[in-house]
């Protein structure tokens, strides 16, 4: 039986942010909203439900007058992520 | 992008996609950190010089001691500004200096312990080529982390100059001041040189 993918992960944005904090240790704000080519508004919803599933943590750092939003990938958020790779890849391979 | 949903053939794009999209920040170190270490440490070898031609001074060594000045400096600079992006490799090699640094700090407060306790403040002598070594070691890792043949193997000039004077001193071979002068010229070999090659990567992957 095929397992349902995670509803978190399986959209558009959140995947985006997702797989690229995968691939860094540490990602601020604004690269996440350039590299995705969001909105702020959109990507700040999308961070607050990673955050709230765990997925994703948030820290905020004052440089100057300005605050940074820097977001990274908790462990739970990194399994998550893997079984959701390897989910896609059974049903991928299924639909061959 | 919006939130929407995708199917699965177009999830594992997103993916490869996103992923590649980070992968330019992946080879990039700090360039400009190598550049400043290089070029300071080869002006003040030169200040060093001309003061003792100057004034005969036999212990403006004791200059060298503005390194940890401008080593605070960096570090408060560094501090300031947190970058947008911190990699895997960037942390590792942040890593490998905070090492390189402790060890040199170690160095320095046991060599000033020992002579203080024998009043013979001449083993200060020994910070010269244990610098360049450590140095050497540390741009040599990071050369080696992010697969750049030249900042792995530039640095052995370095690490080569400081044997060389750790051998002569344990023959009782005195320093010169061209010592100085020869401590930043390996300097720029080994970290002004690296620093360029990084930064040259840098501007080609933006």
């Amino acid at each position: 039986m095929l397992r349902e993918l995670d509803p978190l992960l399986h959209s558009q944005l959140r995947l985006a942010v997702v797989s690229i904090l995968m691939s860094l240790d540490e990602a601020d704000f604004v690269y996440l909203r350039n590299k995705t080519e969001s909105t702020a508004g959109n990507l700040s919803v999308q961070l607050d439900k990673l955050s709230a599933a765990g997925y994703v943590s948030t820290k905020r750092v004052i440089e100057g007058k300005k605050t940074r939003t820097l977001c990274r990938m908790t462990s739970k958020g990194k399994k998550a992520f893997e079984d959701y790779v390897e989910a896609l890849k059974v049903y991928l391979n299924v639909k061959k | 992008m919006e939130e929407k949903k995708i199917d699965e053939k177009e999830s594992l794009e997103l993916i490869s996609q996103m992923i590649q999209s980070t992968k330019e920040y992946m080879e990039i170190g700090s360039g400009n950190h190598f550049i400043y270490w290089g070029y300071f440490t080869a002006a003040l070898s030169i200040v060093i010089y001309s003061v003792f031609q100057f004034t005969e001074w036999k212990s403006c060594g004791l200059l060298w001691l503005l390194m940890f000045v401008f080593w605070i400096f960096m570090e408060i600079l560094n501090h300031r500004k947190h970058p947008a992006v911190m990699t895997y490799i960037n942390k590792v090699i942040d890593h490998v200096w905070y090492a390189m640094g402790s060890m040199f700090v170690v160095t320095f407060a046991v060599i000033l312990f020992i002579s203080f306790i024998y009043g013979r403040y001449n083993s200060l002598d020994l910070m010269m080529p244990l610098s360049a070594i450590y140095v050497g070691i540390g741009v040599s890792i990071t050369g080696i982390i992010i697969q750049n043949k030249w900042i792995a193997y530039l640095p052995f000039v370095g690490i080569g100059l400081g044997l060389y004077m750790l051998t002569a001193l344990y023959l009782n071979i005195l320093p010169t001041i061209y010592w100085h002068l020869m401590f930043g010229l390996s300097f720029i070999i080994m970290m002004a040189i690296p620093g360029h090659i990084l930064k040259r990567k840098e501007k080609k992957a933006c």
